[in-house]
């Protein structure tokens, strides 16, 4: 488990390269990912580094899977975009709610956009 | 000094009648019976003097109303009609597209011009490399044509090949609209030189255009060339084999004119469509002022 298949010697290419994932494998990776966190959401997990027991235990057939169809890096990587995306959206609502209270607070005082 | 003198005879003329009209009539209630007739045949003998044509009219003769019902039509109208309004509308229209299109154009003129000469921001610059094929490929190969360089590895996740599916569709709109001209040149540039050996960049590029030109290097040329263009540059040196690890780098394409100074970034926010407008609009200006390129 977690072993990505074309890190082995038959993935290494005549001159020495180490041949990337192609289209197929990538798309296979992301349909995996696509599963766990979609499991993840399910039972209420953000961060699949930090809480990675639970994860594991509640959502055990999705991330051998994921594991599989995508090699380590590229596992541990979406993990930390998903939890960066959310804080990222999260920081964007924020500003947006405080922008819009204080274009109220403002209206309130007598204040016109144009 | 003559030809200023008779228009201004003209006008005194012109003058003198505007007045005499008013003068008259004010002075008809004072006068008695007899001096009112005498006065109306002065008016009228004037009004036949002028042709009936309202004295402050500037309109040349032809323009002139000649009966009652055109004298009518421009009264209530004035000096407007539908002719001059559609005049005025196309006019003021063209006049604005036509500010509207030179502003832009020199804007990304003054963009275009900002890389060049003194205090030029110094994206892209002298490098060797390798192209697939093992040949040296250097900056002077990117000269002529419109180059557009990317950046990336074949180990990355999910970026790069979503920009490279947007840089094969650029290429494709780009060349149909030049008409299939071959000025244009997109460049794939690996961060990664020791997993992205040639035979591997060649069946990752496949994957996504057949036209993009991959290159490759040492890690010292790699982190020269990355240094010139001013990608932030982070893959370790020393890896064991089969050791997995990602690279961070700029995810922007970068676009380079004939002279090959750095014209323009397109970044991920750009859709192909929106690249591809960007980039037609240097070459178009580019042809216009008939700088050379290399069409072969």
């Amino acid at each position: 488990m977690g072993w990505f298949s074309w890190s082995s010697d038959t993935n290494t290419a005549s001159d020495g390269g180490r041949i990337a994932p192609d289209r197929t494998s990538r798309e296979q990776c992301y349909q995996g990912r696509d599963m766990f966190f979609s499991c993840l959401d399910r039972n209420d997990i953000l961060d699949a580094i930090k809480d990675d027991k639970e994860a594991r235990r509640k959502c055990g057939k999705e991330i051998a899977e994921f594991e599989t169809a995508c090699s380590r890096a590229w596992v541990k990587y979406f993990k930390e975009k998903r939890v960066m995306e959310y804080n990222r959206d999260k920081t964007i609502e924020r500003i947006k709610k405080e922008d819009a209270a204080q274009v109220q607070d403002l209206k309130a005082q007598g204040w016109s956009s144009r | 000094m003559a030809s200023s003198m008779r228009p201004m005879a003209r006008l005194l003329a012109r003058a003198s009648r505007t007045t005499l009209v008013p003068t008259i009539e004010r002075t008809a209630p004072r006068t008695a019976l007899s001096s009112i007739r005498t006065t109306t045949s002065t008016l009228s003998n004037l009004r036949a003097g002028n042709n009936g044509i309202r004295s402050f009219s500037t309109s040349p003769l032809c323009l002139r109303a000649r009966t009652m019902g055109q004298m009518k039509a421009r009264h209530s109208t004035g000096p407007f009609s539908w002719k001059a309004a559609l005049l005025f509308v196309l006019t003021g229209g063209g006049m604005i597209i036509y500010f509207r299109v030179e502003k832009e154009r020199l804007e990304r003129k003054r963009i275009a011009e900002m890389s060049k000469g003194v205090g030029k921001p110094k994206v892209g610059g002298p490098f060797t490399l390798k192209d697939l094929n093992g040949k040296e490929f250097t900056a002077e190969d990117l000269k002529g044509k419109y180059a557009f360089v990317y950046f990336g590895f074949t180990h990355c996740p999910d970026i790069c090949p979503d920009e490279l599916d947007k840089m094969a569709e650029i290429i494709d709109k780009v060349k149909e609209a030049t008409k299939g001209e071959n000025i244009f040149l997109p460049v794939f540039i690996t961060c990664d030189p020791v997993r992205d050996t040639p035979e591997v960049l060649r069946a990752y590029l496949k994957e996504f255009h057949p036209g993009i030109i991959g290159l490759t290097g040492t890690y010292d040329e790699v982190k020269h060339v990355c240094k010139q263009y001013r990608v932030y540059f982070s893959t370790p040196r020393d890896i064991k084999p089969g050791e997995d690890y990602l690279v961070d780098h700029s995810i922007y394409f970068y676009l380079m004119d004939p002279d090959n100074d750095f014209v323009e970034c397109i970044g991920r926010q750009d859709t192909p469509e929106t690249a591809t407008r960007t980039i037609m609009e240097h070459i178009n200006d580019w042809k216009r002022e008939g700088k050379p390129l290399k069409k072969d």
